[in-house]
């Protein structure tokens, strides 16, 4: 049972009569216990489950604290970015439901495994390390009755993201790439990135519309995140802003392991925006400054093609006096493909075992290169392989190119039908990332999908023509058989 | 008819009379020294430079920001001068709202003195703003003031200095100064500020910059008399 139930309960109770009041004399202490939650139990759960984050105080600086981006929240602030009330401090709800879900996109976990009275009674004590500040209780933030998403309400949120700039730091293509976000502090003066609105799965505190809706409405504490309840034109546009924020991503990732790429007939286009097949992976993420990368391929009789589509907040090339560094990406494949050789260590290979990276890099173009470890990179004398590229409204859209099969000991030939290790480097220049320090995975598949050959326009017709044939002269057969008795 | 006129005159007279001595009487209940302050800055102004890279239309190319602005004669600008526990006065409300402004994407005033009560924040500029302020005796507050809302009231209702900015242009500083009494001042760019009508008696007169810190020095105040007060803020 949630707790809600227990607002709900006692006014249908007088009503309904003595059977149920009984319920509720029964139910309601239990619940409004469980609700108000026991701070000293939840001591006990919070030193063996929060701390080493949160810190024994609660002030954000456990040991495991410095190594978190974003850093764990300091409760001794009583600022908690996700609220459904109209005050500055959450409800106990608020604070429940984060403990449950955990805060999408960040270190915070979900305590689902905890049982409901644990997490009640650490509600409780997280309350207690700012008891000044939840001495009153909270109002909650009202929503105006909801509107449905509909093409009319997406067009009304787009009207109202341009009217109240809300590209200003979430970029105009919600990418989280507006002019403001370099500038961007939180409470405690770190900096902060806003949030990119294309990746719903990351919102910190949900992505259903009444979620989304509620944080426009109450703004995100703690964080350059106003409040727009007052600051829209109608009521009803924070539901039309919701539609539109919803529209401009997909719900979720559809990570894969597998980059499958289809056979072609003909020339392929390099043209990064023309329409590929898609598979997406999910990069390993040590700096969250690249968290995601789409990857597509197509080869034909001569040569195979890469599209990568990656969000990037700054467009960079190299100046080291301002710690900026270029943006690059790199594909790491075996250089030889036999299928009994062991694979290279996926951190781009060692001294016996090396890779081959075809990449491309801000000021370069596109390169190749074998490595022998991050900081053993040799680029390939000669490149052969091309690409173009686009950068808009916070993304990268990259064409790479490459034949096919090369003589070159050193570059891998690709063959259909075998399962080809891939792995994906990225790096985003404007975070300071350079060498060894990027966004990786480690190794996933690639499959060239065997080509399908015009014979299947021709079989299939013959047999059924065959067959019909076949059968018609069967029936005439037996029709003269007949006829002859 | 004439005597119902010369007692008329006669009733004015005494009202008017009476008038003018509940005014006096009141001038003199209010304690009526005035305190002259002079607050002076022995040391290089602090103005950072910051090259804006948006709404260059409203905002200018390049911002100037005052971190410690100086006048002529060392004089700072934006002290805040008070009188600290102005003893005879319990609580003060702020009749009307005060304005803050955002021009030209800064804050006018850059540091703005006001009773506890209302205040009404203008976007003159007609581009996003957000109102985000760092308190903590008040409520904090940020919310957002697109181009269309042209006024905004909010209540600052317990005394502190509170700071002010908006994180779409992450230059704009500003603060505001709740004061629990009217005796206060903010300085000009001579570093001079006038309190009027401070009760008399022994008080301690304090100054307060956001950067420079804070000040304190007792001084007798006489009736009907200005007494001057000097500080020197130090880094």
């Amino acid at each position: 049972m949630t707790p809600v139930a227990t607002r709900r309960r006692p006014r249908t109770a007088w009503s309904v009569g003595p059977l149920a009041v009984l319920l509720v004399v029964i139910t309601v202490p239990a619940l409004v216990w469980a609700r108000a939650g026991d701070a000293n139990a939840g001591k006990a759960v919070y030193e063996r489950k929060c701390s080493l984050c949160h810190g024994e105080k609660g002030d954000g600086k456990g040991p495991g604290a410095e190594r978190l981006d974003p850093r764990p929240r300091d409760f001794t602030s009583g600022l908690y970015k996700v609220r459904t009330t109209a005050d500055k401090i959450p409800s106990d709800q608020d604070l429940f439901n984060v403990i449950t879900h955990g805060m999408p996109g960040t270190s915070m976990p979900t305590w689902a495994v905890l049982p409901e009275r644990d997490r009640w009674n650490l509600v409780a004590y997280v309350k207690s390390f700012a008891a000044e500040k939840f001495k009153e209780q909270p109002k909650p933030q009202e929503l105006p009755r909801e509107v449905s998403s509909s093409a009319e309400s997406i067009k009304r949120g787009k009207e109202m993201y341009e009217a109240i700039e809300c590209n200003k730091c979430h970029g105009a293509a919600g990418r989280a790439d507006g002019p403001s976000m370099p500038e961007l502090k939180d409470e405690w003066g770190n900096a902060i990135r806003p949030a990119n609105l294309t990746k719903r799965w990351k919102f910190r505190g949900g992505s259903s519309r009444t979620d989304v809706a509620m944080r426009l409405a109450a703004g995100v504490l703690g964080t350059p995140m106003p409040s727009f309840i007052d600051s829209v034109e109608k009521p009803d546009d924070i539901w039309h802003l919701t539609s539109y924020v919803l529209s401009l991503g997909p719900e979720s990732p559809n990570y894969a392991t597998l980059v499958s790429v289809g056979a072609v007939d003909g020339a392929i286009p390099d043209d990064p925006n023309a329409d590929f097949c898609q598979v997406i992976v999910d990069p390993r993420n040590f700096n969250p400054s690249i968290d995601l990368m789409a990857v597509r391929a197509v080869y034909n009789g001569s040569e195979i093609a890469f599209h990568l589509t990656w969000d990037d907040p700054t467009r960079s090339v190299a100046d080291p006096g301002k710690n900026v560094f270029a943006d690059a990406v790199s594909l790491q494949f075996p250089p030889r493909l036999q299928a009994e050789t062991e694979r290279p260590y996926f951190l781009m290979g060692d001294s016996g075992n090396p890779v081959y990276l075809l990449g491309w890099e801000a000021g370069k173009g596109v390169t190749e290169a074998n490595a022998s470890g991050p900081d053993k990179v040799t680029p390939i004398a000669g490149s052969e392989a091309t690409g173009r590229i686009v950068f808009q409204d916070g993304q990268y859209r990259l064409v790479m190119k490459r034949p096919l099969a090369s003589k070159d000991p050193n570059r891998p030939s690709f063959e259909p039908a075998r399962f080809t290790p891939i792995a994906f480097h990225a790096r985003d220049g404007g975070a300071g990332e350079t060498g060894p320090k990027m966004s990786l995975t480690s190794w996933y598949y690639l499959r060239l999908e065997e080509p399908q050959s015009n014979r299947r326009f021709v079989v299939p017709p013959l047999v059924t023509l065959v067959t019909v044939v076949a059968m018609l002269m069967i029936v005439r057969a037996a029709n003269r058989r007949t006829a002859d008795n | 008819m004439r005597r119902v006129f010369g007692m008329g005159i006669a009733v004015a007279l005494v009202a008017a009379v009476a008038a003018f001595v509940g005014v006096l009487s009141r001038a003199t209940a209010q304690g009526g020294g005035t305190i002259e302050a002079d607050v002076k800055y022995n040391g290089a102004p602090m103005i950072e430079t910051i090259k804006v890279n948006k709404d260059v239309e409203q905002c200018g190319k390049e911002k100037k920001i005052g971190k410690i602005s100086v006048g002529p004669n060392k004089g700072l600008l934006n002290a805040v001068v008070s009188v600290a526990d102005a003893k005879g006065v319990t609580t003060a409300k702020a009749a009307k709202p005060v304005v803050l402004d955002q021009k030209g994407c800064e804050f006018h005033p850059p540091v703005l003195g006001m009773l506890p009560g209302e205040i009404e924040v203008l976007n003159s500029d007609g581009i996003l703003h957000n109102i985000h302020t760092f308190s903590t005796a008040n409520p904090t507050l940020n919310k957002a003031q697109p181009k269309f809302k042209k006024v905004m009231r909010e209540k600052f209702e317990k005394p502190e200095y509170i700071r002010v900015q908006c994180d779409v242009h992450s230059w704009m500083l500003g603060w505001i100064a709740v004061m629990p009494h009217p005796y206060f001042g903010i300085t000009d760019d001579r570093g001079v500020t006038k309190i009027e009508n401070v009760p008399a008696g022994k008080q301690t007169i304090e100054v307060w910059h956001p950067v420079l810190g804070t000040q304190k020095k007792e001084v007798e105040v006489k009736t009907g008399q200005t007494t001057k007060v000097a500080f020197e803020l130090k880094k």
